[in-house]
């Protein structure tokens, strides 16, 4: 039993007084990052890689900090939900067709306990399936030769826009957008490439000014641009009224929707808002007539939260194993990574053991912090949701400012952020997804690596790259990856506007 | 329903391709012969993908998205503009009166009323601040309001 063996020595990193406060301070920060509108999981966890940074925090506590930030933000979207009819993030999205009906019900606080509960199944789900699984790949990963690798990056690229994204050809342009943005800087070879003979270019474009600028800033002129400063109102919540009967009831649902939401989760490309789709319509079809839902069914609360979160545990296998996330949130805490001079993969799992058992150990105390918070202070997380979005986001807005500074104490990277932050604005108005942008920044430098590799052990002949069988398969899904979305995409769209069209007209 | 959003963003990425490429050709011969995979392999790769993926834009866009125009624009300038002086008073003014300053105009563009917008900018400024430079011990500027 080796993994008990390294999931002890994980409880013994996360276990330790700094790093249990650090979980601590992140599950909260989290959940305020998930319930406050306009500040999603990626955006919130790129705005604290920076004060990670400066704060000099060792690698595990970093880690750990960010990972349970990331725990807590998936708890922290069912809020708004709930209780604005507002997804704080794109998962939440399905919690509001039974949270909102329940909250106007005046079962606001069981709606928000409820879902708090089943959270919290759907993350121990998550990071049970996790444990059991992520060893094992990474163990498979190992036979990965460079081929493989690329193979792999292109896999990630494909799949990255989801089988729900829009138009897959915009994917591909993000994706080289970001890996030609990586390109910049001296190469392995010593010859400057894209430089313009600019000082501060040889060493790159530094990735986290580029994902604070393109989230956070270009948030706040999308948020102006919509004039919502002004916030929405709240609907109150009043005494909690739970009985051990009403946990009991949603328990069987949670089990379901938290192993379903895990499987979406490893999946490449589906990703928590899929996990938390496919578990509400399985449920609703199972439970069938025995339910009310889209009218305040607590079921319905129930299995798109354990869904989500339990996806937000399964997105973390490929991202530890192989170094390739599946979506944003992941992609950012890859970002983390690679500028703690990690190299994450199948490697990390032997080399950084620690480190990584150390953030699974976290991610289960994390959990178990945030049902305990959550159920006690939802009442203060649901004052500072009332905080309207014109003090909070030029604040956040600051944060992120002095995040960039305190790294290198140039304002030069602070107007580079605002370039990055223009830019993003400018790609989300033309529906251009922002995630393979990071990722090909992320990601662009290990590809050209792996490439080289490839080339120079086959002697220079490119079919080396789609050689052996493992290579292929991989080629194969990627391009199904790229194809599906024009088949499949539509009806899927289609299926989760009718449920939520249909839901909006029935209450 | 036009669609020149995309249009103007697939000529623009177009563009972008062939200057990307094109620089790559540029670069000298790596020391010690060719190899198979050279500084300029990969980066030619990327310029080919997306010229193809651009002209592909241009032929096919999606319908444009609704773009502002008039005072919301002008608002969406001005942003970015108060940004701008933010990071370039930062160092000359100080941390404090630079974040009064850009956080109070921030909020009260965005609709806050002018009084409570400043006094916000003014103690999220002061509370940053303090928090940083003596419980986290990272130095922001502080400009005028120096003393020893």
């Amino acid at each position: 039993m080796d993994t008990l063996q390294f999931l002890i020595d994980g409880f013994a990193v996360a276990l330790a007084p700094q790093n249990l406060m650090f979980a601590l301070f992140g599950a909260f920060i989290g959940t305020l990052i998930g319930a406050l509108p306009g500040l999603g999981p990626a955006n919130g966890v790129a705005i604290l890689i920076p004060l990670a940074f400066t704060l000099g925090l060792p690698a595990d506590t970093a880690m750990i900090l960010l990972t349970a930030v990331y725990a807590g933000a998936m708890y922290g979207g069912r809020i708004s939900s709930i209780l604005l009819n507002i997804p704080g993030d794109e998962p939440a999205m399905m919690t509001c067709l039974d949270g909102y009906p329940m909250a106007q019900k005046g079962k606001a606080a069981e709606a928000l306990a409820l879902s708090a509960v089943a959270s919290f199944m759907g993350g121990l789900i998550g990071t049970i399936g996790l444990i059991l699984l992520a060893p094992v790949l990474a163990k498979f990963a190992l036979t990965f030769g460079p081929a493989e690798y690329f193979a792999l990056f292109m896999l990630a690229f494909a799949t990255l826009g989801g089988i729900t994204g829009k138009n897959p050809m915009k994917t591909v342009v993000a994706a080289t957008l970001g890996i030609m943005i990586s390109t910049v800087g001296i190469d392995n070879t010593g010859v400057q490439r894209y430089t313009f003979g600019i000082l501060k270019l040889y060493e790159g474009v530094d990735f986290i000014l580029a994902i604070v600028g393109l989230f956070a800033i270009s948030e706040l002129l999308l948020f102006i641009e919509e004039r919502a400063g002004a916030g929405r109102k709240l609907i109150q919540v009043g005494k909690l009224l739970l009985r051990p009967r009403d946990i009991l009831h949603v328990l069987p649902t949670t089990l379901r929707g938290g192993s379903l939401g895990f499987i979406a989760g490893v999946l490449p490309g589906a990703g928590a808002s899929l996990g938390s789709f496919i578990s509400y319509t399985l449920e609703k079809q199972y439970l069938g007539k025995k339910g009310h839902f889209g009218e305040g069914d607590p079921r319905g609360v129930a299995a798109p939260e354990a869904g989500n979160n339990g996806a937000s545990s399964g997105a973390l296998v490929p991202m530890l194993t192989l170094g390739v996330p599946g979506s944003g949130t992941t992609a950012v805490l890859l970002a983390m990574l690679i500028s703690l001079n990690i190299t994450p993969g199948p490697l990390m799992f032997t080399q950084n053991a620690d480190i990584v058992w150390g953030v699974i150990a976290a991610l289960l105390i994390g959990n178990l912090l945030l049902l305990v918070l959550n159920i006690p202070l939802v009442g203060f997380f649901v004052k500072l949701l009332s905080v309207p979005p014109m003090f909070l986001l030029p604040m956040v807005t600051m944060i992120a400012f002095v995040g960039i500074y305190s790294i290198s104490h140039s304002t030069f990277d602070l107007y580079f952020m605002i370039g990055f932050g223009v830019a993003g604005y400018l790609l989300r108005k033309l529906e251009m997804p922002l995630v393979p942008i990071i990722l090909g920044l992320l990601l662009g430098p290990e590809m050209e690596k792996n490439l080289g590799h490839a080339l120079v052990i086959s002697d220079g002949d490119w079919s080396v790259l789609w050689g052996t069988p493992l290579a292929a398969s991989l080629w194969l899904v990627a391009g199904l990856g790229l194809i599906l979305p024009y088949i499949v995409g539509p009806i899927l769209r289609r299926r989760m506007r009718a449920a939520i069209t249909e839901d909006a007209v029935s209450d | 329903m036009t669609a020149r959003g995309d249009r103007i963003l697939g000529l623009a990425l177009l563009v972008l391709a062939v200057a990307y490429g094109w620089a790559a050709q540029q670069w000298p011969a790596p020391f010690g012969g060719h190899e198979a995979v050279g500084p300029e392999t990969f980066p030619t790769i990327l310029s080919v993908v997306l010229a193809l993926s651009s002209c592909y834009l241009i032929a096919k866009p999606d319908p444009d998205a609704h773009w502002p125009w008039g005072r919301t624009a002008i608002e969406l300038v001005m942003a970015v503009g108060i940004l701008v002086v933010y990071a370039l008073v930062l160092e000359p003014l100080g941390f404090i009166p630079a974040t009064t300053v850009a956080v109070g105009t921030l909020c009260w563009r965005m609709g806050a009323g002018p009084k409570g917008a400043f006094i916000t900018g003014l103690v999220s400024a002061v509370v940053v601040f303090f928090l940083f430079n003596n419980l986290l011990e990272l130095s922001l500027p502080a400009g005028l309001l120096a003393f020893e």
